[in-house]
């Protein structure tokens, strides 16, 4: 439990977390920007075990799509709600 | 009307705000405030994680004593030229996901601190050999990451090693060895019945390795079969 806590959080406040939030901001496509916070999901774990597919542990990858692609979401949401242009 | 400013209470006036495109700020005005607050918020969060990563935190706890004197009797506290790894060097990683993660599982240690579960040396003793286990495991699933940190193969001069230290190392290396394979106890006492314990988690993690090794290598066959099904349709 604690595990699948520390990896949601750490994840949080991780590259999925605020470039995805970023990056879900830049568009009002919804898709879009859970697509962009699921590839930075991606990199990132990819990125922290070295640059190997095989380091990579399943459940960290499957914990940092899910967060990118939630905050990709959430940033396209707060695009559509929060700005004119 | 229930929508009016009048009648909203304080969070619905608050939320109306965040909303309301800004009248009173330019949008430079806007961009360097939330540059310069991010720069402030940033900075502060990391003063403050760097925080408890201090010894003296790590030690502020009742808890933490015995480990704290253990420690202290090591070449890690005290030795020849001075350099030190304090407990973060050794528990917490360096690198930023993992170094969240290892904080967050550490509240654990708060509620273990209030709930009194290692606050007697018997209690201590009792959980000595649960609590590293769980470092144990840690390390050798990251590969001793940590130790890395500061020990790396690549800059070992063998020959300023004794004879079985250069020889034990260069085994590592040849057998793919990790550091904890070997340096248990390194700046903590050894529980009695540590080498069985050990030997259990080396066996649980290579046998999940095997099994994914295994799905990996069943996927694949599964792959290559559909693939020449396909070509002799």
């Amino acid at each position: 439990m604690l595990e699948i806590l520390g990896t949601i959080g750490a994840n949080i406040i991780s590259l999925p977390g605020i470039l995805g939030l970023a990056l879900g901001m830049m568009t009002r496509r919804i898709w879009l920007g859970a697509l962009m916070g699921g590839i930075v999901g991606i990199l990132t774990t990819v990125i922290f075990a070295h640059g190997s597919f095989a380091a990579a542990g399943t459940f960290e990858l499957l914990v940092a799509i899910v967060i990118g692609l939630c905050a990709g979401s959430v940033g396209s949401v707060i695009r559509i709600k929060g700005a004119t242009v | 009307m229930a929508d009016s400013p009048e009648k909203r209470g304080w969070i619905g006036r608050l939320w109306n705000w965040i909303w309301t495109p800004a009248v009173a700020f330019s949008s430079g005005f806007l961009i360097l405030a939330g540059f310069l607050a991010g720069i402030l918020f940033w900075g502060g969060f990391h003063w403050t994680l760097e925080l408890t990563n201090t010894e003296e935190f790590c030690t502020s706890c009742h808890t933490m004593e015995t480990n704290l004197g253990e420690y202290r009797e090591t070449i890690h506290y005290n030795n020849h030229s001075g350099v030190r790894a304090i407990c973060s060097d050794c528990h917490v990683p360096h690198e930023w996901n993992h170094k969240i993660k290892a904080k967050i599982m550490a509240v654990k240690d708060v509620y273990h601190e209030l709930a009194g579960t290692i606050s007697t040396p018997e209690k201590y003793e009792e959980h000595r050999l649960s609590m590293a286990t769980a470092v144990w495991k840690k390390m050798k699933a990251s590969d001793s990451r940590e130790c890395r940190n500061c020990h790396n193969f690549d800059y070992m001069d063998f020959t300023l090693q004794e004879a079985r230290a250069a020889s034990e190392h260069q085994r590592a290396i040849d057998e793919n060895m990790t550091c904890i394979d070997c340096h248990q106890g390194i700046a903590h006492s050894l529980p009695p019945g540590y080498q069985e314990r050990y030997q259990e988690v080396t066996e649980t993690l290579a046998s999940k390795k095997q099994d994914r090794l295994q799905q990996q290598a069943a996927a694949d066959g599964d792959d290559i079969k559909s693939f020449l099904s396909t070509r002799a349709d």
